[in-house]
């Protein structure tokens, strides 16, 4: 356990000294939270309610979905987990300490962005803040376990950044943080329903809001579940495999 | 043998269709530097990564001290320390940081013995990513020894290094030998296999062409010693005949001869030169080099 929080120290501290990592996990996540939160406070007030939500789904989506998966293709490429696995340090090991201390600065950028958004933007703190929170870690771990894949797969820093942006771009623009999903055509209405983004929103909406006329939420925080859970365990089998060191 | 340290026994290890390792077969001593010899895509890295328990192989025996690497990882890694070729550590890393990870990963205390043997002090507070690439590989073969391993393996240790990089890394290597480590190195460096290892196997298309002391292998080539000669009137000439040497070529001052048997060789050139009345001025040796007799061996494999 020593060796490994060992470990995770030096991963957090190596994650603030790289500019690229820092620009996915923090600056974008804020800057965008600041300029398009101030045009939403604006335009939309329906949207103003609940905006940390909204940019709290968007700063985990950019961290988890972008974020994770560089590092992971960079260390694979550069020989790093190879260097680690001759001295004991399992590609597993070395992953999870990457992911946790991702997990770190995903969740330091929401709680800034839930703790500033009512101040900043009048936005409503939402009624049941426990599930809220709830929802939060979930998306956490559902994203990072999809970015921790995408980073395992793929071949390189670009089929990386298209795996990524596959699911970041729809993420973006299907899961109703942008503007309500109510307004998209059926077919991607049905399609946007595999984004975590989607799951997120819902969740956040019917359990954190209580906006029952959209969702539930209960069904949603299952499907998020159940989609972090597959590709943890995705992680998993392609790391006992052990292929792609 | 109690001896042995290392046992490779008709290792195969294919990739798809590629046979990367063919019934590879060698041993190796305590506290040998042992040589693995071979042209690019010989099959010397898989052949580590085998070893090393990263790369499973298709058939054929390992043991590291009686252990195998695929069962007894645990022991394995406790016995080898590893030097990749195609390794690297994270570019922000510090190499405090490094050392620190690595001692706290082997369980042990902080070694400033071996920072300060490898010249690492002034680096500490150096990120990865900013060290010269033999500081790299010096900060790697510390690293490698941070558990005291009874075997280290190195891959191309010395590539990419300038001349005092080079030497500085060979001096380390000899002190691991002292020490009673045994090394097994892989490299196609021929004149740092020949200065560096007690012994060393040659692989050509993944199997064992060659193997035998660094003179062992030379013998075994058909490569002959050369001598050259001046005389003051130039009387070795082309059409001499000299028993037991060939000619080969002359420039302005030299005449170059070929010897199966250098005493006989020597003996017939200068029985030549006072027959003819002339005065000897020089005479150079040349024996075979290691490099020589592996390009034998390569072009005789790839033209098989």
């Amino acid at each position: 356990m020593k060796s490994f929080i060992t470990l995770f120290k030096i991963q957090l501290k190596l994650e603030i000294r790289e500019k690229g990592i820092l620009l996915n996990y923090y600056v974008v996540p804020l800057l965008f939270y600041l300029v398009v939160g101030a045009v939403f406070a604006g335009i939309n007030p329906e949207m103003k309610s609940h905006l940390a939500a909204i940019m709290i789904i968007f700063g985990i989506t950019m961290g988890g979905i972008l974020g994770i998966p560089i590092p992971i293709v960079t260390m694979k490429e550069q020989g790093v987990f190879r260097a680690f696995s001759v001295n004991g340090i399992s590609k597993g090991i070395a992953i999870l300490a990457h992911t946790l201390s991702a997990f770190i600065h995903i969740l330091i950028v929401s709680l800034v962005i839930y703790f500033t958004s009512p101040i900043i933007f009048k936005s409503d703190i939402p009624e049941n803040i426990f599930a809220f929170f709830i929802v939060l870690l979930l998306l956490i771990f559902t994203s990072a376990s999809i970015g921790t894949l995408i980073g395992l797969v793929a071949k390189g820093q670009s089929s990386s950044i298209m795996l990524s942006q596959i699911i970041f771009l729809p993420s973006l623009l299907l899961s109703g943080i942008m503007f309500p999903s109510s307004m998209l055509p059926s077919l991607l209405i049905k399609i946007s329903q595999i984004l975590p983004a989607t799951q997120a929103m819902k969740a956040f909406l019917g359990l954190a809001y209580n906006h029952q006329a959209v969702s539930n939420g209960v069904s949603s925080m299952i499907i998020l579940f159940l989609i972090g859970i597959f590709a943890f365990f995705a992680n998993i089998i392609l790391l006992n495999q052990n292929k792609t060191l | 043998m109690d001896n042995i340290v290392v046992s490779i026994n008709s290792l195969v290890k294919k990739y798809d269709n590629f046979l990367a390792v063919n019934e590879l077969s060698f041993k190796i001593n305590k506290g040998e530097i042992y040589g693995l010899l071979g042209p690019n895509g010989a099959g010397k890295t898989t052949t580590l990564e085998c070893i090393e328990g990263i790369k499973h192989p298709d058939a054929g025996e390992i043991e590291i001290a009686g252990y195998d690497p695929q069962k007894d990882k645990k022991f394995v890694r406790e016995m080898l320390g590893v030097q990749l070729q195609s390794s690297s550590l994270p570019q922000k890393i510090l190499v405090d940081e490094a050392v620190k990870l690595f001692c706290t990963w082997h369980k042990t205390g902080y070694r400033s013995d071996l920072v300060s043997d490898f010249g690492l002090e002034d680096l500490l507070k150096k990120q990865y990513g900013n060290l010269s690439t033999g500081q790299q590989r010096r900060l790697h073969l510390a690293l490698a020894l941070i558990h005291n391993p009874e075997v280290i393996i190195l891959d191309e240790p010395t590539a990419g290094l300038d001349a005092p990089g080079r030497a500085q890394l060979h001096k380390q290597i000899r002190e691991l030998k002292k020490r009673g480590v045994t090394v097994l190195l892989a490299t196609h460096d021929m004149a740092e296999a020949e200065c560096l290892c007690d012994r060393i196997s040659i692989i050509i298309r993944g199997k064992n062409a060659v193997s035998g002391t660094p003179s062992e292998v030379i013998k075994a080539g058909r490569i002959k010693t050369r001598i050259a000669i001046r005389t003051a009137n130039g009387c070795i000439n082309k059409d001499c005949i000299i028993n037991n040497a060939e000619y080969l070529k002359s420039d302005d001052f030299y005449s170059f001869w070929e010897c199966s048997n250098i005493a006989i060789g020597i003996e017939s050139l200068i029985h030549k030169v006072k027959q003819n009345n002339d005065r000897l001025i020089d005479l150079k040796i040349e024996p075979p080099s290691l490099e020589e007799s592996f390009l034998e061996l390569v072009n005789n494999g790839e033209n098989k």
